[in-house]
């Protein structure tokens, strides 16, 4: 139990964190996203536009300098990371240590695995658009020992998943559909089936409809039905709902903000 | 340097002013007049001069007048307490300016029977409308005035308990001072005490009321110094400006006791404290009205080990010390502060719990601490989340508390 006293820094350019969609603003950020999302960083994370954040933003001119010449020594990049974790004192020096290993667990996994938790990095972060430019590089992938028929299956339900997050529903249902021809697993039928009820432009196939009992199908209707009830008690409609309630200038207002909003959100995800 | 040092009494009865090693003082009585018939202003004696001969129109007590945001219609007119005052201190500051023949002035300390947050913020705005920049004006107590005017004098002379009398026709008061030689630095603690015994100062004018008033004076003196060592007493203000009412008062005080009589002591202090560079480091750490008392620190991890901050130290004036500290909790759901005594063995903690704040993963609120002291007693500790960048986005939530220290 503690206080860490925050060094002072008055950071005017922010530093881009391109795969997060966010801006970092002191090095107690920078250290929290370099622990808590290795994948992201563990490739050429440093790089000249961070030495720069580093040097003339967070007044850290010693450790640009440092890992400057470290990258320079052609050693472990990696190591590059705990230098900053050091440096920045946020971490401790045993959660540094911890670091360490986990950097060093995640090197040794297999390059697709790797690759795959990146992706599925980013899509907990929301990250759709950048995900789905990973999973399709490893669909790609030679098969082999490693990358085969269950694997492929949980890269078409990832895709298929993003996609549907982004709206794009017709590619989900090609991807899910993808993904149930490798391993015929029932949650992936209910996303389908889910899929063409939202959209009727989407059709189950009559093979697939055939595998669908009927007690399947009213499980998933009753699903269906709660889900919708339970965006309709939503917060967020609720307060639309006060929104269509209000004159017309203050609606198109706030249906302006709104929209800004979505955009921006959906540009982020994208 | 190469402007003006001035110290300034600013009382509602008279002003004194001084310069640092001059020994020149003006007294000049805290009124101000404007002429009936044109757009001139009159200070001290002269206002007086012009009301007689039935020119002008008075206004008296400024000090006051500008404490309580009154107003007084001179000539149809409606004048601000404000006005009037900074009317009449850039009247008198002109005294200083003339006679040493400078126009510039560096530095300029006031010292008031009163120091609250207001006075102070008051006459520092009213320095800026007189041109000077904020930081070179300041605000004392006539506690700290004694203190820096009583070091400025011999060893021999603060070696011991220093007493001092300040009879005005406001009243009698009496501060003490002593020197206290720590592992570290010298401590110097001055304490005032309004009394009772204060009298009107036209009973001085006869024999009867002079007798009455040593009288008084005396048995003050006995009952405030007995059993006490002193290695001098100052009398000061306007009751000692004559000193033949007072036989009885001088030979109590005057039997084993160095003591002084001395006019305009209060500016003449804050003459030597505008000598000093603010935000120097003195040898000594100043304890009176308007200076706190207690030290009020918070440990931190810095570095990965735990270190004490001080947040605001015993001798610093509580009415203008702001501190702003940015933490980060660890496994911590409270703001902690060790509040220490003068003498560093009483220690308390006061801790504040973060209620209301938004729960997030550990070390991911960055709580700002801004620290003020009400008065110097009282400390006002505000805590705001400032969230973790646009990883954790800051909320409204806010706790603010006062602390009796």
């Amino acid at each position: 139990m503690s206080l860490l006293l925050c060094r002072q820094e008055h950071v005017k350019r922010p530093y881009f964190m391109e795969p997060m969609g966010i801006h970092l603003y002191s090095s107690q950020e920078l250290s929290y996203v370099i622990f808590n999302h290795p994948m992201l960083v563990l490739d050429d994370f440093v790089d000249e536009r961070l030495l720069t954040f580093l040097r003339e933003e967070l007044n850290q001119g010693f450790l640009a300098l440092k890992l400057e010449r470290w990258l320079k020594s052609g050693e472990s990049p990696d190591e590059a990371l705990m230098i900053i974790l050091q440096e920045c004192d946020y971490y401790s020096m045993s959660e540094v240590g911890r670091f360490r290993q986990m950097a060093a667990a995640l090197r040794k996994k297999h390059p697709a695995d790797f690759m795959r938790m990146k992706a599925d990095e980013l899509f907990s972060l929301g990250q759709y658009g950048r995900a789905v430019k990973l999973y399709k590089e490893l669909l790609d992938y030679p098969p082999g020992d490693h990358v085969d028929d269950l694997f492929f299956a949980r890269i078409w339900n990832n895709l298929g998943s993003c996609y549907a997050r982004m709206f794009q529903l017709d590619k989900a249902f090609k991807a899910y559909e993808n993904a149930y021809k490798k391993n015929q697993q029932e949650i992936i039928l209910e996303r389908l089936y889910d899929l063409s009820r939202i959209d009727n432009r989407l059709a189950l196939n009559p093979e697939l409809q055939s595998e669908i009992t009927e007690k399947q199908q009213k499980l998933w209707e009753d699903k269906l039905i709660r889900a919708r009830q339970k965006a309709r008690d939503s917060r967020q409609v609720k307060e639309l709902e006060t929104l269509f309630q209000q004159d017309s200038v203050k609606r198109r207002a706030g249906e302006t903000e709104l929209i800004c909003q979505w955009k921006q959100e959906y540009r982020n995800m994208a | 340097m190469d402007g003006l040092l001035v110290g300034v009494d600013l009382c509602d009865e008279y002003t004194q002013i001084n310069c640092p090693e001059e020994e020149m003082l003006w007294t000049i009585p805290t009124v101000i007049c404007r002429n009936k018939n044109a757009d001139e202003w009159y200070v001290g004696e002269e206002a007086y001069g012009h009301t007689l001969k039935g020119d002008g129109i008075i206004v008296d007590k400024l000090l006051n007048l500008a404490m309580r945001d009154g107003t007084a219609t001179l000539g149809e007119v409606r004048y601000g307490g404000k006005e009037l005052l900074l009317l009449f201190l850039e009247r008198i500051l002109k005294l200083p300016q003339k006679e040493y023949d400078k126009t510039k002035v560096d530095r300029v300390v006031f010292t008031v029977k009163r120091l609250d947050p207001k006075t102070n913020r008051m006459l520092r705005e009213m320095g800026v409308k007189l041109g000077l920049l904020e930081e070179q004006v300041q605000v004392i107590s006539h506690s700290e005035s004694f203190i820096y005017y009583t070091l400025s004098q011999k060893k021999e002379i603060w070696n011991n308990t220093v007493g001092m009398f300040d009879l005005a026709e406001a009243g009698l008061r009496y501060y003490e001072m002593k020197v206290q030689r720590g592992m570290k630095k010298v401590t110097v603690v001055a304490e005032y005490e309004d009394r009772e015994e204060g009298f009107s100062l036209d009973i001085l004018k006869t024999g009867s009321g002079s007798r009455l008033a040593d009288r008084i004076m005396t048995s003050c003196a006995e009952k405030i110094m007995a059993r006490k060592a002193y290695s001098a007493v100052f009398l000061t203000g306007k009751g000692f400006a004559e000193q033949n009412w007072a036989d009885g008062l001088m030979k109590f005080l005057c039997s084993k006791r160095r003591v002084y009589m001395e006019q305009g002591l209060l500016a003449r202090g804050a003459a030597c404290r505008a000598e000093e560079e603010p935000g120097d480091n003195t040898s000594f750490t100043c304890i009176c009205d308007g200076r706190l008392k207690t030290t009020v620190s918070m440990n931190v991890l810095h570095r990965g080990q735990e270190n004490n901050v001080t947040v605001a130290a015993a001798g610093d004036c509580w009415y203008d010390r702001v501190s702003v500290i940015d933490v980060i909790p660890d496994k911590q759901s409270t703001v902690d502060f060790i509040v220490t005594s003068l003498d560093s063995k009483k220690k308390r903690l006061i801790s504040i719990p973060l209620e209301g704040f938004p729960k997030r993963p550990d070390k991911t609120t960055r709580v700002r601490i801004q620290v003020l002291f009400l008065d110097e007693r009282t400390m006002e500790v505000t805590l705001k989340d400032r969230g973790f960048g646009e990883l954790f986005p800051a909320s409204d939530a806010q706790i603010r508390q006062e602390v009796m220290l």
